[in-house]
């Protein structure tokens, strides 16, 4: 092992990310140039605050009801009468749309006897939100408009009795979702996210596929599973040397980080530098035979220009839009975003990712992981959304229809994920250890958790 | 088995049409080009399905949202277990052949 630098020194030997996009042809958006890691500790996380059902329990009273989630995107809801049910543990909220097109959301409970009006995780259309139960009616303004055998309620009325309206509020075409009528606003909540994300259109793509799988794991180590790219060597890429990304890794407050990593460029680690031509060789490695022969990188030029444009072609075509003001990081790079507590977005073009995880309220020891492709549409797109997929514990990835080659990437990682269940529950040291640079990302999930739960 | 068969026009795209026929209340879809054909009846409270909005390939009824596969009949969400009749189409230029399984009538 080489010698370690000093707490809040430590940083990926050679250049950084931020010196490797420098070097493209086109500009970069501005934000990702912008270095943001900070020291925020270096003791270990307590394996209890994954196995343990109180940990969980806390959560679901302290965190949970009161952080902004993303509930679903608009266009599951584009017609008045449209909902979507959000479940977050033991809380479940509609989020629909009302007749004058405002995106509302309630508490999926009917205010007689509590019933839920709408079975999880569903989606659909209704005039109006009748409980199965008794019949009483709101309107998707949430009032309550009827009241059958109203003469044996005198102490019911729409003021006292109409569904409860929870915090909603949209950013890029996502719909978001608050229990906590008190709470700060989504602007405030996503702070410098929609500032980094001015040269991405995401408000204008459209959910290609949707995977949900239940994970072996407790949520926030699933989420953990994506937030570094420390795995990549070992997990992806079999230990083969010269395999990790250049990456860096940024905190931004109150609750969004980020990683970004170069897709075909040199690693700085190689004691001899591939040529341009040879960088070219491996990223056209993962085409098929029906793509042609690979590009020549003209003197002067790079790989990764060459074979952005390449992408920006195919996928144009492929989506009939024209993609050529995207620079090469853009286009190219791993780009993942996260918000606290469980929203994962990549921008980027060619790797185009949403995650959401939530807690399986019944077992710590699993979660749920919705998985989206979100692709460029044209504005106005009337598509609607797929259906979502869904996958147990067992099932692979690789049965989804869309994911291409990342279904069997998506199962390597989930493969780690019951072997660290087992292993947080063996395992004498009591937490997990983490690097100061490249885990930085799964201190700070720790730290909003504590934050959360202290106050 | 007896099936009886219903003949009709086939309709414009994203177009629906009920039917009375012999004692079923049939409804006929064209969504996205294909037509469909079901009971036009809800299994979870017994309501009519053809105010219900239609959207890949589901249609919701109106009153609490219960999806149901137009092919398949088979239901989503958990307020009822029981799948919708369906009929089988047949398309010959513009007519329509539905039919009507009558021993599966319930």
């Amino acid at each position: 092992m080489s010698k370690t630098l000093k707490p809040g020194e430590a940083r990926a030997p050679g250049h950084t990310y931020q010196e490797a996009i420098a070097k493209d042809a086109s500009q970069p958006p501005e934000a990702f140039l912008d270095y943001s890691y900070e020291f925020l500790g270096d003791q270990d996380i307590p394996y209890s605050h994954y196995t343990s059902h109180e940990f969980a329990q806390s959560e679901m009273e302290q965190l949970w009801p009161r952080v902004w989630q993303m509930a679903c995107r608009e266009e599951h809801i584009p017609e008045p009468g449209d909902y979507q049910v959000y479940d977050i543990g033991h809380l479940s909220a509609i989020v629909t749309r009302t007749e004058s097109m405002q995106i509302k959301a309630y508490v999926n409970a009917c205010m007689h006897r509590g019933t839920a009006l709408k079975p999880p995780g569903d989606n659909g259309y209704c005039q109006a939100f009748r409980c199965p139960f008794h019949g009483w009616v709101y309107s998707l303004d949430g009032e309550l408009l009827e009241l059958p055998e109203d003469w044996d309620f005198p102490h019911v009325g729409a003021g006292s009795h109409s569904l409860r309206e929870i915090l909603v509020d949209t950013w890029a075409g996502f719909v978001f979702v608050n229990f906590d009528r008190e709470a700060e606003s989504l602007t405030e909540f996503l702070g410098v996210l929609p500032d980094h994300f001015r040269d991405f259109d995401i408000a204008n793509r459209r959910i290609e596929t949707h995977v949900c799988k239940r994970l072996p794991v407790n949520w926030k180590a699933a989420e953990e599973a994506f937030m570094e790219a420390y795995h990549v060597k070992e997990t992806h890429a079999g230990g083969r040397d010269f395999s990790e990304p250049v990456t860096t890794y940024d905190v931004y407050p109150k609750n969004v980080n980020r990683f970004i990593h170069t897709v075909g460029s040199v690693n700085p680690r190689m004691p001899t530098a591939p040529s341009e031509q040879e960088l070219m060789r491996a990223l056209w490695g993962r085409r098929g035979p029906a793509d042609g022969d690979c590009p020549t990188v003209p003197e002067g030029s790079t790989a990764r220009d060459v074979y952005a444009e390449v992408i920006k072609k195919s996928l144009g075509e492929q989506y009939d839009m024209d993609f050529s003001q995207y620079s090469t990081a853009q286009t190219l790079d791993s780009i993942e975003y996260f918000v606290f507590p469980n929203f994962f977005i990549f921008p980027g073009l060619s790797l185009p990712m949403v995650y959401r995880f939530r807690p399986d309220p019944k077992d710590p020891d699993y979660s749920y992981f919705d998985l989206y492709f979100l692709r460029p549409s044209e504005p106005g797109s009337s598509q609607p959304p797929p259906e979502p997929m869904m996958l147990d514990v067992k099932d692979s990835y690789t049965l989804a229809e869309g994911l291409g080659f990342l279904g069997a990437v998506y199962d390597q990682d989930t493969d780690n994920m019951a072997a660290q269940t087992r292993g947080f529950k063996t395992c004498a040291k009591g937490g997990q250890t983490l690097g100061n640079y490249q885990e930085v990302r799964i201190r700070h999930l720790h730290q909003r958790i504590k934050e959360y739960m202290e106050n | 088995m007896t099936v009886s068969d219903l003949e009709m026009s086939a309709l414009s795209p994203d177009s629906r049409q009920v039917v009375m026929h012999e004692g079923v209340c049939v409804l006929v879809c064209n969504t996205g080009g294909t037509h469909y054909a079901i009971e036009n009846r809800c299994t979870h409270q017994d309501t009519p399905l053809h105010e219900g909005r239609i959207r890949n390939g589901l249609i919701s009824c109106p009153l609490h949202g219960v999806r149901f596969d137009l092919k398949t009949g088979e239901p989503r969400g958990d307020l009822t277990r029981i799948p919708v009749r369906t009929f089988a189409v047949e398309q010959t230029g513009d007519r329509l052949r539905v039919q009507i399984d009558q021993m599966r009538s319930s």
